[in-house]
């Protein structure tokens, strides 16, 4: 690229549940004919991705995504004429409506986007998931959608036990027996309010997909991955490269049936033949780093496909790679935790 | 193309399913036995060649061969 293209980056927040925000800094670094500079978009002086300046050249504190649209759209119009801001990926569930609704005013203020349309994005809602799994060729677990504490011990009749309890749009908890099933289900409630959705356990491998749909019915690339070994949050720490036909190709289904626009991942368990989807994310999961690892940059790609710039057709990838995840430490002044703390910005 | 085909196998008994992600490690006895399935050589012909190799007699190799092939449906490799 031969102008200087600035991107902007939430989800920078590399914790023990991390964002995808540091992996899509690093895939995007990884493509030397990008010219790009990152900026970090933080809700929180503490995201560790504020303090990497090796992959993130400045970061802003936004404004959380509750507080409306306009006091978003007036910050993003700041980091605009302040420093410059050409593309945004936003990474978090949270977000995603705003970046989604109101796509058009953002990229008034000259700033491009690649998400799903708010039709699309509704796809993610646990309660369509039978529907979508049906409409792509594949299975879903026995869902029940749970409006009121009332309705929980009939619901767990019919899904049985053991039993996923699950909030609309965050967290999820196995539960074995009734009384646990309700401890989740109230913890669930006052984190995320209802509904409340009861997905029955299936047994196989967990496996997803992760890809960018280009709007068109097509593909930008995809990778599916095996997880080998999660954390006690469910969060992937180790991982393979897989070529399960039937989960590649609901992922392409998906993304043609869809008109699918931008980046997501689907979150199967595979059982022989059978694949159920657990959950669809209309972002980028935060293992990506592993794709554009293995040579699928999906966020290069991304960003290639917004400005009309050519990117690499053949997505192909070898099974069997390994992802490591590991923790690593930086140390640093004061300096920057007071910036981002005193001016939002460092 | 079976499962079985697509195995990764290298020399030391190091076995990759990249469809499901699945690690196996097979001793050398196993290792013959998943080459001569992998090129559509006849049980009878495993047995043989087997028998010839380790120097045992036809009955203890047909019993490894059962074996291994139970293991293989175990994994729904066959």
């Amino acid at each position: 690229m031969k102008n200087e293209c600035i991107v902007g980056i939430s989800g920078i927040n590399a914790v023990d549940n991390p964002g995808p925000g540091v992996g899509l800094a690093r895939a995007l670094r990884d493509d030397r004919q990008l010219n790009v500079k990152i900026v970090g978009l933080a809700y929180d002086a503490m995201e560790p991705g504020i303090y990497l300046d090796w992959l993130i050249d400045k970061s802003f504190i936004l404004p959380y995504p509750s507080s409306g649209k306009d006091a978003f759209i007036q910050r993003l119009a700041y980091i605009k004429q302040s420093y410059g801001l050409d593309f945004i990926f936003p990474s978090l569930d949270s977000e995603l409506p705003l970046y989604a609704g109101y796509c058009g005013e953002i990229e008034k203020l000259g700033i491009r986007l690649f998400v799903p349309e708010p039709e699309q994005l509704r796809l993610r809602d646990k309660e369509r998931l039978p529907e979508t799994a049906k409409k792509i060729g594949i299975d879903s677990p026995g869902t029940k959608v749970v409006r009121s504490y009332l309705e929980l011990p009939g619901a767990i009749k019919q899904t049985g036990l053991p039993v996923m309890v699950k909030g609309a749009m965050c967290s999820a908890f196995k539960a074995h027996t009734g009384k646990e099933a309700a401890d989740f289900f109230s913890k669930i409630v006052s984190q995320w309010g209802y509904p409340v959705i009861l997905q029955e356990v299936v047994k196989g491998d967990e496996m997803n997909v992760v890809g960018v749909g280009d709007g068109q019915g097509g593909l930008i690339g995809q990778v599916g991955i095996k997880k080998m070994w999660i954390t006690s949050l469910g969060k992937i720490w180790t991982g393979v490269t897989v070529k399960n036909r039937p989960m590649l190709r609901a992922a392409e289904t998906f993304v043609r049936e869809y008109r699918w626009k931008g980046p997501f991942e689907l979150e199967c368990i595979v059982d022989g033949d059978t694949v159920y989807l657990i959950e669809i994310n209309p972002r980028f999961p935060a293992w990506s780093y592993f794709a554009a690892g293995v040579g699928v940059n999906l966020p290069a790609n991304t960003v290639r496909r917004a400005f009309g710039l050519p990117y690499a057709g053949n997505n192909d990838y070898e099974a069997g790679k390994l992802y490591i995840r590991y923790t690593y430490e930086t140390i640093t002044g004061l300096d920057a935790f007071q910036d981002i703390t005193i001016k939002g910005e460092n | 193309m079976s499962r079985l085909s697509k195995l990764a196998v290298n020399a030391e008994g190091f076995v990759f399913d990249p469809d499901f992600g699945d690690v196996f490690t097979v001793n050398p006895t196993g290792l013959s036995i998943l080459d001569g399935m992998r090129n559509n050589k006849p049980a009878g012909v495993i047995a043989e060649e087997l028998k010839q190799k380790y120097g045992v007699t036809l009955d203890e190799v047909e019993k490894d061969i059962f074996d291994f092939n139970s293991q293989l449906r175990l994994h729904r490799l066959t």
